[in-house]
């Protein structure tokens, strides 16, 4: 009687380990496909400049040359909060956060703009492209 | 993102925090459990062995016994009603449950134990050699600190509940040897060993006094010798033999005895001095006093009359017998005795195996071989006729208790054996009212233990 | 949409499993007088679960991890409420948890898209000033529940999740700073310490403790996300000096804290077994009863205790099914509450939101747990989930409401935005 009260206590323990563990792996099976939809959302783009490219990664990207800065341009000519890229309805719009040497947009200064696939953003004295994600193992 | 990064790590970190507090509490809960099970109603409670084996407390309450057979240990061993609290079952009891985290508590079969150091046999034997008279007797291994009798008289069979507590004799409900007694004659013991460790042995045995049988001390009080014709000039071995009162009063002012000197080493030795806190040795979980005395001037009566062994001064009888351990072993540290030699668990497992303990040390070894050879020849000289068989270190006291309306009889002593080392320390309240002396019992005492080890 | 087909099958399956097993164990170690308690039991378990999982088809989500962890959780809920004492299907707690699981999809439905909440956020603020206004006029240190019908409801607890949002979407608009005299101010700041400070204040008057510590520590996770968004420039030495400031009132508080409360945080339940530590005491015993494996469901005597089915649940479950599954109980809240970091939130308000409700569900949950276990003082509060209580299981099913919203959310432009720039004239070609 006494080690059958047991084994029903720890199967019922395990019976929850087990479902808590399958609950854990579905959460990272819907890592991907939250990313995958993440880029559904976010159109696929990224930043890219001569040989970096900056992924966007989240629904407000803040760059500047500040260490907490989502992406960060150390280079003098770049204020410390620049600019601030937004998404909704999957298109992105980049805004002047208070910078000293305000954004280009394919030369033009703007203080507000919608984006489009290679748009070439000019902050300071950095230039960035605006373009579909390359998948990095393909290059 | 590196903000998203933030929030993730603050999760992360709180998260972490309770984790680390719900470790701590499961830690706490499993290591304090059989804690938490003693609080509730619910108990299985197991045996409390002697050293041969035999019952001293059932827990289970189902065994059978013959009647008054738990009436030596009674209040010593005690029980889990909750009546007497310094005894061993009430401060053990969680030992003895028959109850862990893992196993639950187990209703029958359990093996949970306490398996003591004390011979039952010999403390029966002991505690009924008192006959109709109160005292108590505590006896040790001076070499493990083994305890093997610890008897008090009056005491009660715990197996007859407290139905009629109104009628139990003044101190029934306490082990006598745990409380503080007027010392009476043996505290010439402690006085001896600080006159040595002060002075030195030579110094000290150089020393004589004269006793007329009365001592009229510098500030004017007068100190009386039992024997009112006096003893004469005694060196100290002569006085301790005669137990005289006039010359320790001498000693005490002697201007070799400086007053702080003698304060350190009475504190070194564990008393209390001049109405400090007390102090107590936990024994098991036994709370145990230790000694106090009044030391404030030494040309006053009080001061005098403290060292030696009257007034205000209070040692309890596991003391006295502590510090014969040190002089015994001639090293000045006392043996702690214990009661407990093991526990058993549930499963009958032993853990909590007892292990032999030293105090700190109270006086240097030449001070206890010098101690040892003053207490051996007393013994010799005045023992060897009322207890026989045993080379015996022994110091006897007269205590005078409620004011000089009764005196109380203590005999504090060692066995000189290494095969057979016991100290002991044996108290008989108002022995007026009987004819017992503590010798008969010593030897009551020594003979048990010897047959039945 | 449905993205992993088999894992959610997988995932169906075993919480099905995990609470058949459950079942299994009180029908052969359980209290009850007849296998039909036990089969009513089973049954609207086992419903509720399936019914939860066709219901969510209908919502479009990402992820579903959540209401797969939440319906585990609150399933075991229902068995463990059932078998308090002897085995009883506890219809009342049934209720609570369906109120619980749509309170959930509503607070997802509510929060998924956070540019919408943080332009409404003015009627977030004034939902807070008319929750703090009831508390206030409807109830007394004596009772903090407010009576309708048969059911009671407890303001001050729905006062959590609204402050959870008004955390959450004050984080836009951190740079917007305007100068006051010669000081930098940024007005969501003020206006978020005074909401914090006044719901402190309500919640001493109505001798409320327990709740303090979650605000708090609801605000402080708040606070710190609010100035860590970059441009807030907070510098580090300003940090310390409102941390300082901080413990120095803690510590004021409590040294000239009132009678009652001081009392409260020195009381040593052993000396006190049938008085203020009884509960304390009788719930240690309870764990200390019920070892790893527990005596069985529905065989305890903790049921016989004040408040053994929300303040000491924790040892009321612990003696009845062993600390073993206690502690997995607790692991699943924290897994619940973890999700975020599996899965990260795609913008910084949901991110803010999710950490906001971890720290309300642990906070919570530690007082709970070690005020039970006296590591701390023991307050009032309840275990999110497990707990009986209608308005604790509805905020509690709110707050992971808003956890889902960060699993799931949409990015939708707003009506203004959307007259913006067309298309522009020239471009720059490279």
């Amino acid at each position: 009687m006494e080690s059958l009260d047991l084994i029903f206590c720890a199967v019922a323990a395990a019976a929850l380990d087990i479902c808590i563990f399958v609950l854990i792996i579905t959460a990272y099976r819907e890592k991907r496909s939250t990313k995958k939809n993440w880029r559904q959302i976010s159109s696929d783009m990224e930043l890219a400049e001569q040989d970096k490219s900056y992924e966007l990664g989240c629904d407000e990207v803040l760059i500047g040359r500040h260490a907490s800065a989502d992406i960060r341009l150390p280079d003098l000519s770049v204020s410390r909060y620049h600019a601030m890229l937004t998404v909704a309805n999957g298109v992105w719009t980049i805004k002047d956060i208070g910078s000293k040497s305000g954004i280009f947009i394919n030369g033009e200064l703007t203080r507000e703009a919608v984006l489009h696939e290679n748009d070439i953003i000019k902050l300071g004295n950095r230039r960035l492209l605006f373009r579909k994600r390359r998948d990095s193992r393909v290059r | 993102m590196k903000s998203i990064k933030r929030t993730q790590r603050l999760i992360s970190l709180i998260i972490m925090l309770f984790i680390l507090g719900m470790a701590v509490l499961v830690f706490k809960l499993v290591h304090e459990s059989s804690f938490y099970m003693m609080n509730s109603d619910k108990h299985e409670l197991g045996f409390v062995y002697d050293r041969s084996g035999d019952v001293l407390f059932d827990g289970t309450g189902e065994g059978s016994y013959p009647d008054n057979y738990f009436l030596d240990v009674g209040n010593i061993i005690g029980d889990d009603s909750g009546q007497m609290n310094n005894t061993l079952v009430a401060n053990n009891v969680e030992k003895l449950n028959n109850y862990s985290f893992s196993n639950g508590l187990i209703k029958d079969g359990g093996k949970a134990a306490i398996y003591t150091t004390l011979d039952h046999a010999s403390n029966r034997a002991v505690y009924n050699a008192f006959g109709y008279q109160d005292g108590c007797v505590c006896a040790y291994n001076y070499k493990t600190g083994e305890m093997l009798v610890c008897a008090s008289v009056p005491s009660l069979d715990v197996t007859k509940g407290y139905d009629n507590i109104g009628s139990f004799l003044p101190g029934t409900l306490l082990s006598k040897p745990m409380l503080g007694t007027v010392p009476g004659s043996t505290q010439k013991v402690s006085t001896v060993i600080t006159a040595l460790e002060i002075m030195g042995s030579s110094n000290l045995y150089a020393k004589s006094y004269n006793c007329s049988g009365k001592y009229i001390n510098r500030t004017g009080d007068s100190i009386d010798c039992h024997n009112i014709y006096g003893h004469g000039t005694q060196n100290i071995q002569e006085a301790f033999e005669n137990s005289c009162n006039p010359f320790f009063a001498q000693l005490i002012e002697d201007d070799d005895m400086p007053l702080d000197r003698v304060m350190k080493q009475y504190e070194k030795m564990g008393y209390v001095l001049n109405g400090g806190e007390s102090v107590f040795y936990e024994i098991d979980g036994i709370q145990c006093e230790t000694a106090s005395t009044t030391l404030e001037d030494k040309y006053q009566f009080k001061t005098q009359w403290g060292c030696i062994g009257q007034g205000d001064t209070l040692v309890s009888p596991m003391q006295l017998m502590m510090w014969e351990s040190a002089i015994a072993n001639e090293t000045g540290r006392m043996t702690m005795p214990y009661f407990i030699d093991h526990v058993t668990d549930v499963k009958g497992h032993i853990k909590d195996k007892a292990k032999t303990r030293y105090s700190d040390k109270l006086f240097s070894e030449s001070t206890a071989s010098a101690a040892k050879q003053i207490l051996l020849t007393n013994g010799a000289d005045k023992y060897s006729y009322s207890i026989v068989g045993y080379n015996v270190g022994v110091k006897s006291g007269t205590a005078q208790v409620d004011e000089g309306a009764h005196e109380n009889s203590l005999l504090v002593g060692f066995v000189d054996d290494p095969s057979f080392p016991i100290a002991f320390c044996i108290l008989i309240e108002n022995k007026d009212s009987g004819y017992l002396t503590t010798e008969q019992i010593a030897q009551v005492l020594l003979d048990n233990l010897k047959n039945n080890n | 949409m449905y993205a992993n087909p088999i894992s959610y099958v997988f995932s169906c399956l075993f919480v099905l499993i995990a609470h058949s097993a459950m079942l299994c164990n009180i029908w052969f170690n359980g209290k009850y007088d007849e296998p039909r308690d036990i089969a009513i039991l089973g049954a609207a378990v086992i419903i509720l679960d399936i019914a939860y999982f066709v219901v969510i088809l209908a919502f479009k989500q990402i992820s579903y991890a959540l209401d797969f962890l939440l319906i585990l959780v609150l399933g075991m809920s229902i068995i463990f409420q059932s078998c308090f004492g002897k085995v009883g299907f506890d219809v009342k707690h049934y209720i609570t948890c369906i109120v619980c699981l749509a309170a959930c999809k509503g607070g997802y439905m509510l929060c998924r898209d956070h540019k919408l909440l943080q332009d409404k956020k003015l009627y977030i603020y004034g939902a807070i000033g008319v929750m703090v206004l009831i508390t206030l006029v409807f109830t007394s240190a004596e009772n903090m529940w407010i009576e309708i019908g048969s059911f009671t409801l407890q303001p001050s607890e729905f006062i959590k999740p609204l402050f959870v949002l008004a955390c959450a979407t004050s984080i836009a608009d951190q740079q917007k700073k305007h100068k006051v005299l010669i000081f930098n101010v940024v007005y969501e700041n003020i206006a978020l310490f005074g909401i914090m400070a006044v719901i402190c204040l309500v919640q001493v008057k109505s001798h409320d403790y327990g709740s303090l510590p979650t605000f708090l520590s609801i605000y402080t996770v708040g606070f710190l996300l609010r100035i860590c968004y970059p441009k807030a420039k907070f510098s580090k030495k300003k940090l310390f000096a409102v941390i300082a400031v901080l413990v120095v009132f803690v510590l004021i508080g409590l040294k000239y804290a009132p009678d009652y409360v001081q009392h409260r945080l020195h009381v040593d339940i052993w000396s006190d077994k049938t008085g203020d530590g009884y509960q304390q005491s009788q719930a240690l015993i309870g764990i200390a009863n019920g070892g790893w494996f527990g005596v069985g469901p529905g065989k305890g005597f903790l049921c016989h205790v004040f408040a053994f089915d929300n303040d000491i649940v924790f040892a009321t479950i612990s003696e009845e099914w062993g600390l073993l599954f206690a502690l997995m109980m607790v692991l699943t809240i924290i897994i619940m509450a973890a999700v975020p970091l599996i899965n990260p939130t795609r913008s910084y308000f949901h991110g803010t939101m999710s950490a906001c409700v971890c720290a309300a569900f642990i906070v919570q949950m530690a007082l709970n747990i070690f005020g039970s276990c006296n590591l701390i003082p023991f307050t009032g509060v309840t275990i999110p989930f497990i707990s009986t209580g209608g308005s604790s299981l509805m905020v509690s099913g709110l707050m992971i409401g808003m956890l889902m919203a960060g699993q799931s959310p949409v990015f939708k432009a707003h009506e203004q935005k959307k007259q913006e720039d067309p298309e522009p004239a020239w471009r720059w070609k490279e």
